[in-house]
């Protein structure tokens, strides 16, 4: 664990939780005797509420004008959880330099943090084997990095077909794909934008230092997730190369990406243009309506994996225990909570959590029952010291209720209500465009 | 492609004679990766001859070759003409490089490998298998999408085949390889058998049928003696030049050293999971290799890591490979040397394949003496050990109910059958009184309504539970045919129960609902018997799992919730695909901690 500071210590915090939808963008000021520091942590949506896309400038740009008005154009750190579109898409760049990635550019952020499959040494193709700041093994860690990029390319030929395939889809089933297709595509403009933006760059994984003391005086920032592959242990390690092995299969079988693919052998009858013999009409529409599930089911695979690459987050700061760990699902939770070596400190420390960022917008395993049960200060009494659960979401873009998979997740909202003092996104109205909470330390 | 409705019949110049009963097709060995001077190995295999149409298209199976990624239809099969409509090979004789360039010959190596499945099927149960949805014809798709998977759905009466490019560039057809095709065409044909098995119910059965089509699917390569042949003194990584093999007479005659229990698993089992394609291993997981390396330990099914049903299904495979080794190592210390210290290596491959042969036979076998619901591993093993020994008393050869029984036991695999058999592990025969005298046997091999009501004559003595919706599911006689010639026939019907109550109430039954559990949670409970009748109509067996069976039925609900079936929306139409695909990614699920 990182050495405390014990230069200066901030007075207050304040949390802004943007109404983004789906997507998560939250701006934490640090307020010291003699100034504030601002901390963005994600910026993206895949989906804002219909008020805010009625009418006027677009809501991105609103959104981000307002951390710049708020944070008075200069940003301390940015930290982007994971890849994922609904966490970074405000990051992305117009080429007139006036978008939204362009203001926080501005922003000038002295730390840029980013979880360890993020680091550029890492990426597919890069000559040399890894950066010395990577642990564990280079090989290995390169397969995991070149599967997360091969899942891209996954979900942008996914989300092709998706849009070639007719009426014989369902229209859940086409809905849920284009939903997460997009949300897993490579978002490169915001990606290239983060990598050149502010000065100092940090790849963190559990138990790493999160570059932040020096930023952030007398605030101690734990990273508990992800695990590296060496940490996750033999069996996981097997299992990202199994996993690398697939999606490098799956991306080829892909490839060219998102063309419609060319027939295996000569002479195949195009049913585009030709009608099906009558004797195996009955079975077409359905191999078509199969593929449609199996594509989302791939989806939705690839969508946890990269989910688990996120970020897990503790801040202490002046007694205060905040938890932010991105979208990170069970697998992520798992080795935190069960196979990390200082898995003792790590529950003493969530069990004293005050502020939770509920996990993966509220869907049904980013919240484990075993880290709920952790956390002391949830109460069905209200009152000073009671947990407060932040909630980043908008119903009806993701799962489906009938199938117990709706995000939020009911059961998971109703004990949130009961256990905790709930600020939920989905609960402001209007155009308001963010909430506000200050926390005296 | 054919005019519509235009199925061509035989043409009438065809000899009615002497009609064949079955037609040779070529097909590809194991897959393309396992080659031979260059060239990918191929096999001529027997399936039962049938005036087939375009697909082919016959009476049990229709290959429909529709490619839903590119949206195409490719050319299909088309019969000979003339007097080989009936027995030709299009492909006879044909290079194997060339076939495999030829979607035709993809079509015909899947409507081999399934018709030759079938058949082995029904030729070990005596009787014709159907599949497990209301059609005779199984749609088989050999391109169905370019994703590495495949799998059998029974909503769409289907067996999907998935492509992909391999790490060269070429294409891998996932309906080229003999496992994964045969292991497909058994999760269909079980389906049939038992349709029950598909069911939500314990941690064993959803592995059963991932572990039992891997079973056939690995018996069913290793009784080809060429296989077995090739591999059997081969060590990892090993490929001796043929000269040397020559001069060594290492083509001839095996050491005896390379046939202990060990030396057979690293050269047969680890052997042949070399040579399969390691991309395909995208598709079919990793069985051969897995449980060739899993060692025995009655640990293995207690642990977190065998609860997920790809994992579980691996510790049946390892038990059944275990137990193959061990007969065949032992079978091969009585044999006499060809020379000092060597056997003769054709004596060797076949004895091992007709081990393997009779391993499968059982295999299949077992399921006519296997619960109709709710099977778990203990209850394989005593349907394993009765079938055989009703066909085949005299163990004396092979012993291979010994090893059976030794080899599950290491894996910690004990029979269900509480003693009272004939041997150790068999079902005992039913003790009660039973009356007879009301029902027709005759009439009873039959009917469902015949069977039904000797069911419920003797409901006491066969403990059918009167509080619950009871139906006879299926009557098939059987007409098995035993190593010494004689035929043995018997009659199986299946009887399942239903009984739908709320969780407060199954405490009245003595069954314990799980923790968090609401009392108004409706939970469907499932009992059955399989009753096996001998020739003269006298019940032989009766392999039941109770529905008021407390114990087992509080295990099953405890296990149901841990694993989110009590979630709303939980059942996976595309079971098989999502296995699968988790098999490949080595992914598990933790339901508990999930909302």
């Amino acid at each position: 664990m990182p050495a405390k500071s014990e230069r200066r210590q901030p007075t207050a915090l304040t949390l802004r939780t943007y109404r983004v939808g789906f997507g998560d963008c939250f701006l934490l000021t640090f307020h010291y005797p003699d100034e504030a520091r601002h901390v963005l942590i994600d910026c993206g949506t895949v989906a804002f509420p219909r008020s805010h896309t009625a009418k006027g400038r677009p809501p991105m740009l609103r959104v981000v004008e307002d951390i710049r008005d708020q944070c008075g154009g200069k940003l301390h750190a940015v930290i982007v959880t994971h890849r994922h579109r609904d966490h970074l898409s405000g990051f992305k760049p117009r080429k007139d330099g006036r978008g939204p990635g362009d203001i926080l550019k501005a922003c000038d952020p002295d730390v840029v943090l980013q979880p360890w499959t993020e680091d550029p040494a890492l990426a597919a193709g890069a000559a040399a084997p890894g950066s010395p700041r990577t642990p564990g093994s280079h090989q290995t860690a390169r397969a995991f990095t070149r599967a997360l990029s091969d899942m891209h390319r996954v979900a942008a030929a996914a989300l092709a077909e998706t849009k070639r395939m007719r009426a014989d889809v369902q229209k859940n089933i086409r809905q849920q794909l284009e939903f997460l297709g997009e949300d897993n595509l490579r978002n490169d403009a915001a990606v290239r934008n983060l990598m050149t933006m502010g000065r100092r760059h940090v790849y963190a994984h559990a138990g790493s230092d999160a570059g932040l003391a020096r930023v952030l005086p007398g605030v101690t920032v734990h990273v508990l997730g992800p695990p590296t592959l060496e940490q996750a242990g033999d069996l996981h390690r097997a299992r990202a190369v199994d996993q690398a092995e697939f999606w490098h299969l799956q991306a080829l079988s892909s490839a060219p990406s998102t063309r419609r693919p060319r027939a295996l052998f000569k002479g195949a009858l195009d049913l585009r243009t030709h009608a099906a013999p009558p004797q195996v009409r009955w079975f077409i529409p359905r191999v078509r309506n199969l593929r449609g599930e199996s594509l989302l089911d791939l989806v939705r695979v690839l969508d946890g994996a990269m989910n688990n690459t996120s970020l897990v987050l503790l801040f202490e700061v002046g007694g205060k225990k905040l938890l932010f760990p991105g979208d990170a699902q069970i697998e992520s939770w798992e080795y935190a909570l069960r196979r990390a070596e200082n898995r003792e400190e790590v529950k003493r420390l969530l069990a004293d959590v005050h502020v939770y960022k509920v996990g993966h917008h509220g869907s049904l395993n980013a919240t484990p029952k075993s880290l709920w049960r952790l956390f002391r200060h949830r109460s069905p009494a209200r009152g000073a010291g009671r947990l407060i659960s932040l909630l980043s979401t908008l119903p009806g873009k993701h799962g489906r209720k009938e199938r117990g998979t709706e995000v939020p997740r009911e059961a998971l909202l109703k004990e949130l209500e009961r256990h905790s003092e709930l600020v939920s996104t989905h609960a402001l109205r209007g155009r308001t465009l963010r909430h506000h909470l200050i926390i005296p330390l | 492609m054919t005019a519509p409705g235009k199925h061509s019949p035989p043409p009438p110049s065809r000899s009615r004679l002497a009609p064949t009963r079955t037609r040779t097709l070529t097909v590809i060995a194991q897959d393309p990766s396992v080659t031979l001077r260059g060239q990918p190995v191929t096999a001529q295999v027997e399936v039962p001859a049938e005036a087939l149409g375009p697909g082919p298209c016959g009476y049990r199976v229709h290959v429909i070759d529709y490619d839903a990624t590119a949206d195409v239809l490719y050319p299909a099969w088309t019969p000979a003409t003339g007097a080989d409509a009936d027995n030709g090979d299009p492909f006879a004789g044909a290079s194997p490089k060339a076939a495999i360039d030829d979607p035709r010959f993809h079509q015909q190596n899947v409507y081999a490998l399934v018709m030759r499945t079938l058949a082995r099927f029904e030729q070990a149960l005596g009787r014709r298998v159907s599949w497990g949805f209301y059609g005779h014809q199984l749609k088989v798709a050999p391109h169905a999408f370019a994703e590495a998977n495949a799998f059998y759905t029974q909503r769409d009466q289907a067996l999907l085949f998935g492509y992909f490019p391999g790490e060269s560039g070429d294409m891998v057809y996932s309906c080229l390889s003999h496992d994964v095709v045969v292991h497909e065409t058994t999760h269909a044909l079980v389906d049939g058998l038992r349709g029950r098995y598909t069911d939500p119910s314990s941690p064993d059965q959803a592995a059963f049928h991932e572990g039992f089509a891997d079973v056939v699917a690995l018996l069913s390569v290793f009784s080809l003696r060429e296989v077995v042949r090739a591999l059997v003194d081969r060590r990892p990584g090993d490929e001796p030049r043929g000269a040397e093999r020559r001069r060594r007479g290492a083509d001839t005659l095996v050491r005896r050293e390379d046939i202990t229990p060990e030396r057979l698993r690293e050269s047969v089992l680890l052997g042949l999971a070399q040579q399969m394609g390691q991309e395909l291993s995208r598709v079919r997981g990793q069985p051969l290799r897995r449980s060739a390396a899993l060692r025995p330990s009655p640990a293995h099914l207690a642990a977190t890591e065998y609860e997920v049903p790809h994992r579980r299904g691996e510790v049946l495979v390892a038990a059944m490979m275990d137990a193959f080794v061990s007969v065949w190592s032992a079978r091969l210390q009585t044999l006499g040397d060809q020379e000092p210290g060597r056997l003769s290596r054709d004596r060797v491959a076949e004895e091992g394949a007709d081990i393997a042969d009779a391993l499968l036979t059982m295999s299949i076998r077992a399921l006519d003496y296997a619960p109709p619901v709710h099977i778990e591993f203990g209850d394989f093993l005593s349907a394993l050990l009765t079938a055989d020994h009703e066909i085949r008393p005299d163990d004396s050869r092979f012993r291979l109910r010994r090893h059976l029984l030794s080899s599950f036991a290491a894996y910690g695999i004990q029979p269900a059958s509480r003693g009272g058999g004939a041997e150790k592990g068999l079902w005992a025969p039913p003790h009660a009184e039973l009356v007879y005298e009301r029902s027709h046997f005759e009439s009873m091999s039959r009917s469902r309504d015949e069977v039904f009501r000797f069911v419920w004559e003797n409901r006491a003595a066969l403990g059918l539970y009167e509080g619950a919706y009871s139906r006879v599911l299926s009557v098939r006689p059987c007409h098995r045919v035993g190593p010494d010639g004689f035929v043995l026939r018997e009659v199986v019907a299946e009887c399942v129960q239903i009984l739908t109550v709320q969780a407060r109430e199954l405490r009245e039954l003595g069954v314990r609902a799980p923790r968090g559990m609401d009392p108004e949670t409706e939970v469907r409970l499932e009992g059955g018997m399989t009753l096996v009748f001998d020739e003269y109509g006298r019940l032989k067996f009766n392999v039941q799992n109770a529905i008021d069976d407390a114990a087992r039925q509080s295990r099953r609900l405890q296990a149901l919730w841990d694993f989110g079936h009590f979630r709303k929306g939980a059942s996976h139409p595309r079971r098989f695909a999502a296995i699968h695909r988790a098999r490949a990614l080595g992914l598990s699920r933790q339901v508990r901690e999930e909302w």
